[in-house]
């Protein structure tokens, strides 16, 4: 029912450094307890670039960022993130390589509900020595900087996240996977819940800063209409 | 040394998070804490208080009978002697080298509902009580007249007895008594400081006006013309033919065993000779069985409310799946995850401990002196001991054991956690 697709190259943004971002062969994966497997079309993404992965629901969406994050281990095929082989990696490591290379954002919810703004934005730097080694020139100032890039008001910051609007939540989880600069940014789907000024607007903030960072980006949606703003866009579940 | 940093201030943001849910369970355990806590700090003091009911008597002596019923009736004013002493026993105590001083006692009458103890004034002298701590009158003067009677704490206390008032003592021990001695009323004379100790619960007359109230009663009941009036009794001076038992002091207590064998031994009369040391233990350890028994239900108590804490930490596991998620996509391991429920169950159980020991410590500081004044039972505030520490110690370790149920489990889940709340699609 999935099978490979096409990646419709367009121009790439910058030169990439000696391994892709992602490299995905034959890859496969089983929920626990379901007959069919899921198969993901082969892929390779150079560092820096940013690539649109649609497909209707029930294509193994959320499933593909969980394998590439290494919260999933495949049942076949091989992958590649940032030249490691997280396969064959121990549980332990493939939790650090997140915490140290992978920024994350979800659909809804993303914010830890008892954490200030500045709070969840600075969390990755608190699992990840690298992370933390990139925010200049101090964690505090970095997070703050961010979050006025993201436009969210000071007087927001240090307070619960729970008042926050839908889209305010949505750019202070963007900051949250920008800061300290990962070499990869996994979304999945953040732009659904928001309407169309909004998710523009996110869009471009995400993008344009993730292209300051030089951080690739996958983004995962059912809503065709924004791979316009990538430079590669993927289809799940046999779509062009 | 990041991680932990990181775990605690994550834990405490949670707690604080949930601080209206929490704040009962910690109530719960913060009460079932103060609780056990409370009942053994306060059986260790009812032990001391109660070990230390008697103190400096080397041996009490009484007819032949068994330890406890002679500890029982001459110090704690239960049950009756089985019989008397010979006054020329009582001489021969007396006597005795080896002997520093003898305390008379007579028992036999009451006074609405207390124990008359006919005693000397060797027993405000020497009886001793606590930590040596002596007898002390909180007003009048012992009794020097026939028809003097001293007052215990708690009977003028609770009778509202003032000096100079006249009582009658009845015939016989019970709270009504229908043979009063009416024919000599007593004049109170003394009043005792509170002792906390059975003394508070008696009243106390001289051997002399003991034997002038019966005068006439030989067949249980005063025969009219044959009692004394108080004007005859003045008259006339009595020498006891009997005593009910004597607390002794010996000069040397090294020689305490001896005398003990030879009067147990003694061939003049059947005598019973206890340490009241000794016998008070052996009491302790029969009544021992229910203050423990106490402390076993109050432990459960504790159990109960932990295994409650647990199920609210179980309960809130399922809101914190998206939480878990988050955290786990971030790239915090199953194990930082799950150390927050142990960490902030833990916490929770310190802080309950810590507030158990602030209320039990508060609590006894305002009724301490109430019951001292009520019951005359003694409650200092004191540090707490090994044992008390122990059991305080006990309840966050319990409280890590019972973490350990939601932490395992979302140790487990979050595992398998894929992107997202890791539902497919």
């Amino acid at each position: 029912m999935i099978d490979t697709s096409t990646m419709t190259p367009k121009s790439p943004a910058g030169s990439p450094p000696d391994t892709p971002a992602v490299q995905v062969r034959a890859l496969r994966y089983r929920w626990p307890g379901r007959a069919n497997e899921l198969t993901f079309p082969d892929l390779t993404l150079a560092r820096g670039e940013h690539l649109f992965v649609h497909g209707p629901s029930g294509t193994g969406k959320s499933t593909f960022l969980s394998l590439l994050a290494g919260m999933l281990l495949p049942s076949g095929g091989e992958l590649q993130v940032l030249g490691r082989t997280l396969t064959t990696e121990r549980a332990g490591r493939r939790d650090q390589f997140r915490a140290d290379h992978l920024g994350v954002i979800f659909q809804q919810f993303n914010l830890v509900p008892y954490l200030s703004a500045l709070g969840n934005v600075t969390l990755p730097c608190r699992l990840s020595k690298t992370r933390l080694a990139r925010t200049t020139p101090s964690l505090e100032a970095a997070a703050e900087a961010l979050l006025e890039q993201l436009a969210i008001p000071g007087s927001h910051r240090h307070h619960s996240v729970q008042n926050l609007s839908i889209g305010q939540q949505q750019r202070v989880a963007a900051a949250r996977a920008l800061i300290g600069a990962p070499e990869l940014i996994l979304a999945d789907e953040p732009t659904s819940a928001l309407d169309a000024d909004n998710r523009d607007r996110f869009l471009d903030l995400l993008l344009g800063m993730a292209a300051e960072r030089r951080s690739s980006v996958i983004f995962v949606s059912h809503d065709r209409a924004l791979a316009r703003h990538f430079h590669h866009q993927l289809g799940l579940g046999g779509q062009p | 040394m990041s991680r932990v940093k990181l775990a605690l201030s994550l834990a405490a943001a949670s707690v604080w998070y949930r601080r209206r849910v929490l704040a009962l369970v910690c109530l719960t355990l913060t009460l079932s804490v103060a609780l056990l806590l409370g009942i053994q700090y306060v059986r260790t003091e009812i032990r001391q208080s109660f070990t230390s009911t008697i103190n400096g008597t080397d041996l009490i002596v009484g007819a032949r009978s068994g330890q406890l019923n002679l500890l029982l009736y001459t110090v704690f004013h239960i049950g009756d002697a089985t019989n008397n002493i010979r006054w020329s026993t009582y001489q021969a105590l007396e006597d005795d080298p080896r002997i520093d001083w003898v305390i008379p006692i007579s028992l036999g009458d009451s006074y609405r509902g207390y124990r008359v103890v006919a005693t000397n004034d060797q027993f405000y002298q020497r009886f001793q009580f606590g930590n040596d701590r002596s007898l002390v009158l909180a007003e009048g003067k012992w009794f020097g007249d026939l028809l003097d009677v001293v007052l215990g704490a708690g009977v003028a206390q609770r009778l509202d007895h003032q000096l100079g008032e006249e009582i009658v003592l009845s015939h016989g021990g019970g709270r009504i008594s229908f043979a009063n001695h009416d024919q000599l009323p007593f004049r109170i004379a003394g009043i005792l400081e509170p002792t906390g100790t059975p003394v508070d619960q008696a009243v106390y007359i001289s051997l002399a006006a003991m034997e002038a109230m019966h005068v006439g009663w030989e067949s249980g009941v005063g025969l009219p013309g044959r009692t004394l009036s108080e004007t005859e009794a003045r008259q006339r001076t009595f020498t006891p033919e009997a005593i009910t038992a004597a607390f002794l002091g010996l000069k040397q207590p090294v020689l305490t065993f001896q005398v003990q064998r030879e009067l147990n031994q003694s061939r003049a009369e059947p005598l019973s000779a206890i340490l009241p040391g000794v016998a008070l233990s052996e009491l302790w350890r029969t009544m021992g069985q229910f203050e423990r028994a106490l402390l076993a239900i109050s432990a459960f108590v504790v159990v109960t409310s932990l295994v409650g804490l647990a199920a609210v930490l179980l309960t809130l596991q399922a809101q914190r799946q998206r939480e878990v998620a988050i955290l786990r996509a971030t790239g915090a391991s199953p194990g930082l995850i799950a150390s927050l429920y142990t960490l902030e169950c833990v916490g929770l159980a310190l802080v309950a401990c810590v507030l158990a020991v602030v209320l039990g410590a508060g609590l006894i500081a305002v009724i301490s002196p109430w019951l001292l004044e009520t019951y005359g039972f003694s409650l200092p505030l004191r540090g707490l001991d090994a044992a008390e520490w122990g059991l305080l110690a006990a309840v966050p370790v319990a409280a890590l054991l019972v973490s350990l149920l939601p932490a395992l489990s979302t140790w487990r889940s979050s595992r398998r956690l894929g992107f997202g709340a890791g539902d497919p699609g």
